[in-house]
């Protein structure tokens, strides 16, 4: 309940807000997405496993959307940028379909 | 996947991907049963094949089921924390990151759409720009032209006036026939020069040193003027082969290859097959299937050539050159 209504609160702040990207930090943000939603299907896993924690929610968040967008950055500066975001990408998704997968099995007992 | 009890850690020593032989670790470890998902309970029992299954296979942070472990070993479980929060159920600080983690797909979206508007826009105004690019060099082009025109028939009219310049005009005719500098009539031959029909190898395709074969030729039996499709062949013109096309003037030709040469109509055509050049073009007609075809001309127009001499010119003089 709390979660969606975290999510719902965020995207609807995000629509009124309508916040600008800075320049610089327009590349990084699809790939923090992913990380993040990386994240939210391990955090979503865990919780229909019993074993979710607010703290280690927060500390993949925000370490998986650090993390991705530090590799691109540095891929970037390194000329493997393309590459690097390619890796990460299949990387996290990946992770998110197993989790989906993990969740679907959950859900629906199949 | 069955319902287990949720304290059970996937265990993440057994990551390294050597051979790890469970339950040598410590007896509470050692103690618990079989782990929940099918890619955990594999993942006890043999190492990692590929770097894709390891991924699969920790798909979930094992954070979280080490926290787990820890709470259950300290049986805090069934207690209330001191925050308020319950273990398992999110609490306030997931409500913050999930918040989060909604401005950040609201915001990535509306950065998209921002992006892809802002790229039509540009694309919109590159495509307008390199119209109006066009447009101008036409316009300039024609202007060139017919700005060339006028100089000519200024210059023709101001020398004909006097002697001098008569004759200055004579010379200047006879040099601009020999340079391809202005459009040349007259009577010549034609020469056409076209690929074996059904041609499959290079060798049954017309190839640049044939046709400076040809060209050489048409010189040497004492041409005027000659042209390949309709570009002038002068003293600058290179005939290369380039990328499976024959250039001329760095213009691709395309098939058949006319090459037309001012001359004494009479006599050229049967001169021209006595030279060595135009003999081994013969050889190549009857042995690759080259076709080759000479045609008397009563009257051709031959266009005249763009050219950009280069020249060399004496530096000005500077202290350094001593």
């Amino acid at each position: 309940m709390i979660a969606a209504l975290g999510l719902i609160v965020g995207v609807v702040l995000g629509l009124l807000l309508q916040p600008t990207v800075p320049n610089w930090l327009d590349p990084y943000l699809p790939i923090a997405v992913v990380a993040a939603l990386d994240a939210v299907f391990g955090a979503l896993r865990a919780f229909l496993d019993g074993i979710f924690d607010d703290k280690v929610f927060v500390v993949s968040f925000v370490s998986n959307v650090l993390i991705a967008a530090l590799i691109v950055y540095l891929g970037d500066k390194l000329g493997v940028g393309g590459q690097l975001s390619t890796g990460v990408i299949v990387v996290l998704g990946i992770r998110i379909f197993s989790n989906v997968a993990a969740i679907r099995r959950h859900l629906f007992h199949a | 996947m069955s319902d287990v009890p949720a304290q059970v850690p996937p265990d993440e020593d057994h990551d390294v991907p050597s051979g790890n032989v469970p339950g040598t670790h410590d007896g509470v470890r050692g103690a618990r049963p079989p782990l929940q998902s099918d890619g955990a309970s594999r993942r006890s029992q043999q190492p990692f094949v590929g770097l894709l299954e390891h991924v699969a296979a920790t798909s979930l942070d094992e954070d979280y089921a080490h926290v787990a472990q820890l709470r259950a070993a300290s049986g805090e479980r069934a207690q209330e924390r001191a925050d308020g929060s319950r273990p398992g159920r999110p609490g306030l600080t997931a409500l913050v990151a999930l918040a989060v983690f909604g401005v950040l797909v609201a915001t990535a979206g509306l950065q998209t759409r921002r992006d892809a508007d802002q790229s039509a826009r540009s694309r919109e105004s590159l495509i307008k720009q390199a119209d109006a690019g066009k447009a101008e060099l036409g316009r300039r082009r024609d202007e060139a032209a017919s700005l060339s025109r006028q100089i000519r028939t200024e210059q023709t009219r101001a020398l004909a006036e006097t002697a001098r310049g008569q004759s200055e005009q004579a010379k200047l005719d006879r040099l601009g026939l020999a340079a391809g500098a202005v459009r040349t009539t007259g009577p010549g031959i034609a020469v056409r020069v076209d690929d074996a029909r059904d041609a499959t190898s290079g060798t049954q395709q017309v190839q640049a040193p044939d046709l400076q074969k040809l060209v050489n030729a048409l010189w040497l039996i004492g041409a005027e003027a000659i042209s390949i499709n309709d570009y002038r062949v002068t003293s600058l013109t290179a005939i290369r082969d380039a990328a499976g096309a024959v250039t001329v003037n760095y213009r691709s030709l395309t098939r058949p290859y006319v090459v037309r040469a001012v001359g004494d109509p009479d006599t050229m055509a049967a001169r021209l097959i006595d030279t060595s050049g135009y003999q081994t073009l013969l050889t190549l007609e009857s042995s690759f299937g080259l076709r080759l075809d000479i045609e008397r001309k009563d009257s051709m127009v031959l266009p005249a050539a763009t050219l950009t001499l280069r020249h060399a010119r004496a530096a000005p003089a500077t202290g350094a050159d001593k």
